[in-house]
């Protein structure tokens, strides 16, 4: 039921969240060395908590809409079945997938999930029992960033490193959406405005379509020179995103986009690799600053304090409805 | 007749002074199962001993003491683990067997990002999903029954093996590595069930023993590799190649604590090559020249296809071998691309080798073969990789790299496009080079041991810089540039003063702009012609890279797709055939 709710409203009625985090503790860390608790975690009561397997690698997460208790996790060993709050977990691929990148489950039928991985993009129609490819017809398979279009059935948005592509036909074709050329970290759609979306760049900025994703362009000259990450709507406040990266650190906007103030007093360096806006606390947003910690700020990033996972690199945060 | 007797004697001192086969593996198994130092060696030492059949009580209980320590070493923990688990056959206690079960539902390892990972992961999955195959979903960390494990694992092993042997190994020739991909052939040769499964992992232990036996000298792993450790680079006796031409084939010496690679090998099937790769690894009374085509690594980014070729070319004799692959970036990080090895009595402490390398450290790289974001990514491969984003480094290859090698000559080129990080190239001088002399005519000559003279002509100016173990590195600071090098044996001329005399003689013309070009005769009387960004030619001909063989010259010959390795050594041979998975001796 919260699922179909979730449809035909852009946040859940029942104000009940809890906020996962994707996070490494990869410091001292290489492959085949001691791991420190690293993986999903989840805020509990204000105490960050570590869900399932110690694992090094976790990109992204998602969730399944019509039983958020699982979690979907785009994993270094595949993509994950994280079911009861993140802690029983199953792996739902196999060996010729590897380095998952992001994971979008899909609103309106929870029994498909994509995922972008390092050498193409994957589907399942049947909750991971089987996978398609559907970068066949991409010049680079490469996909870093993969969206389903909340609203358009069918309609996907990958970002790889040739640019934004989008997909009307749930991922057989594929048209160039903007970028070309660019390598895209990040795509995000606003839960405001389902034709408004914006996308993040390695090097190249910030880009924006008004028109559901059919054409991007870059905006302003946030982040020019630099990588973005992260990209937050908040969910309480129509006009005001963020986006995280390194350089900036944090940039918020608080006009939808048309001008952005750095705001990292407070934060220990502006090197940031995701945020994300509370859905419950208008302005409250969270920060993950690279090997130092997660921040918090009730202020939408005027003022920043520490909120834990200390030493951590969190590629990814999300607000699960409970 | 008493040259004759002379001869035999030493043959037969010599052979004396090698132990067979069997007291070479037994020595290396007891350093482990026997260990007297401080502490002990984990669970290698465990495992060595359940070979041994010793000390059951104390493998139990230090099993259990490390298994609730809690697991670590992702894939890297898998491997012995299953030695134990196989190596049991009841000795451990049910509590230790117990524990040891439990641990594969409470520790999920990282499946990692390299082919050896893979291999590793998924040939002790197969092997403990085999062990346990009434196991159901939710005794594994996978959350998949026995037999789905052992399904995806199988299919991606069969994949590998189908891969290399028919495009060639990606992660080709490491000194290091190498143990990584027998370690688990020896496994499931030793421990497969299946038969076809069993007879493909036996078949591949001839296959990357054959791969190694005729690019070694003494046993070391001559260049060039597509990974090599910075201390395996410059002393070359450094790497697990030696431990395994020790025990193989009598060759060199084995580290001072055998790596645990050979540990693992010998405690599954303890395979002892049969004797025409002895003869291909120990032959070395005529010189030859060696082809393999290999591959690189999966290459995520900047490339239309997943891999690329790499053409390699190993000349080999007694004195010394030169080997080398086209240049260019084939591997991340590690890579070596060529160099001049000569034979020493004991390669132990000594630097026996010679190569330029172009200190390329870049995002681009790294984002090519690895999923790094850009951010932070040269700072994590740092913590691993010391010197990788140093200006001063030897090891790694470069784009801006181009080599040809003709038997023991090779032209190598450099244009360094403007903006490159550390735009030069540097030359490794070893410690150990004696007579090393600057001639004015621009060539610098020098001896490698007794047996072997280098010529090096570097094409632009230079100079020393020193490394702090005595070794000096020829530092050339130019975008266009390139070292032309010829090696021959001392014997052929009468000192250094005749060799260079003889190196001077030779035709060498170049041009370094607009393009780094060189035509060269070398001492063996081949024209090599090589400009930049162009396919070299060999005595007027153009190098026909499309037609390389996957393996070529007097002992291995196998082609491209064949999935057929064929070894002669004189009226012997044996074929290898992974399509049908037979084996042939005639």
């Amino acid at each position: 039921m919260i699922w179909s709710l979730s449809l035909l409203l852009p946040l859940p009625l029942a104000a009940q969240w809890t906020l996962f985090a994707c996070a490494a503790n990869s410091k001292d860390y290489v492959v085949g060395a001691k791991l420190p608790a690293s993986g999903l975690f989840f805020d509990k009561k204000g105490e960050w908590t570590h869900a399932g397997y110690n694992h090094p690698f976790l990109a992204a997460l998602d969730y399944d809409p019509s039983d958020p208790s699982t979690i979907y996790l785009a994993a270094g060993n595949g993509l994950i079945r994280a079911a009861k709050n993140g802690t029983d977990w199953t792996i739902l691929t196999g060996s010729d997938v590897t380095e998952l990148r992001d994971v979008a489950a899909d609103r309106r039928d929870p029994a498909t999930i994509y995922f972008a991985y390092s050498h193409g993009i994957r589907v399942t129609h049947d909750r991971g029992k089987t996978w398609q490819e559907l970068a066949g017809k991409l010049h680079r398979k490469y996909a870093e960033a993969i969206r389903i279009d909340r609203d358009r059935p069918r309609v996907l948005l990958t970002g790889g490193e040739e640019g934004i592509f989008r997909s009307e036909d749930g991922g057989h074709t594929w048209q160039i959406a903007g970028a070309a050329g660019i390598p895209i970290l990040r795509i995000e759609q606003s839960p405001h405005d389902a034709c408004y979306w914006l996308a993040t760049s390695q090097g190249a900025g910030l880009f924006a379509s008004n028109d559901c994703g059919k054409t991007f362009e870059n905006i302003g000259r946030i982040g020019v020179g630099r990588n973005l990450y992260s990209i937050a709507f908040d969910p309480t406040d129509v006009k005001r995103i963020a986006i995280g990266g390194w350089g900036p650190g944090v940039a918020v906007s608080e006009d939808g986009g048309k001008t952005w103030q750095e705001r990292n007093a407070g934060l220990p360096r502006p090197e940031v690799w995701s945020v994300v806006f509370d859905p419950e606390h208008s302005g409250r947003i969270f920060a993950s600053v690279q090997q130092e910690a997660l921040y918090v700020s009730d202020d939408a990033g005027k003022h920043w304090k520490m909120d834990g996972l200390e030493g951590s690199v969190a590629r990814q945060m999300k607000f699960v409805p409970k | 007749m008493r040259y004759f007797l002379l001869l035999l004697a030493s043959c037969l001192i010599a052979q004396a002074a090698v132990p067979p086969f069997q007291a070479r593996a037994d020595a290396m198994i007891d350093a482990y199962a026997h260990y007297s130092g401080k502490g002990d060696y984990g669970y290698a030492e465990i495992a060595a001993r359940l070979k041994r059949h010793e000390q059951p009580e104390w493998c139990s209980r230090r099993l259990q003491e490390l298994l609730a320590a809690g697991p670590t070493g992702d894939m890297f923990w898998m491997f012995p683990m299953t030695a134990i688990a196989y190596l049991d056959q009841g000795q451990l206690s049910e509590p230790a067997r117990d524990a040891m079960h439990r641990v594969w539902k409470t520790y999920m390892p990282y499946r990692g990002d390299t082919e050896n990972h893979f291999l590793l992961y998924y040939s002790c999955l197969y092997l403990m999903s085999q062990l346990w195959p009434d196991a159901g979903p939710t005794d594994w960390y996978t959350g998949k029954s026995s037999q789905e494990n052992m399904a995806e694992a199988s299919a991606w092993i069969e994949s590998w093996v189908k891969l290399t042997t028919t495009r060639g190994q990606g992660e080709y020739d490491s000194p290091h590595y190498m143990g990584v991909y027998l370690l688990p052939m020896s496994y499931l040769a030793a421990w497969a069930k299946d038969p076809a499964m069993k007879k493909r992992a036996e078949m591949m232990l001839d296959y990357l023993i054959a791969d190694y036996a005729p690019e070694n000298l003494d046993g070391l792993y001559v260049g060039s590799h597509a990974r090599v450790y910075e201390d395996q680079l410059v002393e070359k006796w450094n790497g697990v190649s030696s431990d395994f031409g020790w025990l193989w084939f009598g060759l060199g010496h084995p580290l001072k604590v055998p790596a645990n690679y050979v540990l693992y090998y010998l405690l599954a099937s303890a395979y002892e090559p049969p004797e025409i790769l002895r003869k291909i690894a120990t032959d070395r009374s005529r010189p030859y020249t060696h082809y393999e085509r290999k591959r690189t690594r999966n290459r995520w980014r900047f490339h239309d296809d997943l891999h690329g070729p790499v053409y390699k070319t190993t000349y080999v004799r007694k004195e010394y071998a030169v080997s080398s692959d086209q240049g260019g970036e084939l591997q991340p990080i590690q890579q070596h691309s060529w160099d001049v090895t000569w034979h020493v009595a004991d390669a132990r402490g000594v630097q026996n080798t010679f190569f330029f390398a172009q200190p390329y450290s870049s995002m681009r790289e790294l984002q090519t073969y690895l999923v790094f974001p850009p951010d932070g990514a040269i700072e994590g491969i740092v913590k691993s990789k010391k010197t990788y984003d140093s200006p001063d480094k030897i090891l790694g290859g470069s784009p801006y790299e181009k080599i040809v090698q003709d038997q023991d000559a090779l032209v190598v080129l450099y244009d360094i496009p403007p903006g490159t990080r550390f735009p030069q190239i540097n030359g490794f001088f070893s410690k150990d080079l004696a007579e090393v002399k600057e001639d004015p005519s621009g060539w610098i000559f020098m001896r490698g041991g007794e047996s072997t003279y280098i010529a090096c002509r570097p094409l632009q100016p230079y100079s020393w810089k020193a490394f702090a173990d005595g070794s000096r590195r020829l530092f050339s600071p130019w975008l266009q540039n390139g070292v032309v090098v010829q090696a021959a044996p001392t014997a052929e001329f009468r000192d250094l003063e005749a060799f260079s005399q003889a190196i001077k003689a030779l035709e060498l013309t170049f041009s370094l702009k607009p393009t780094p070009s060189v035509a060269f005769r070398s001492l063996r009387g081949t024209q090599i012609e090589l400009t930049y960004g162009q396919t070299p030619r060999l005595n007027g001909k153009p190098i026909d890279y499309a037609h390389w063989p996957l393996f070529g010259g007097p002992f291995l010959q196998a082609d491209v797709d064949s999935g057929r390795l064929t070894l002669r050594y004189g009226a012997n041979e044996r074929s290898l055939d992974f399509k049908s998975l037979t084996v042939q001796v005639r």
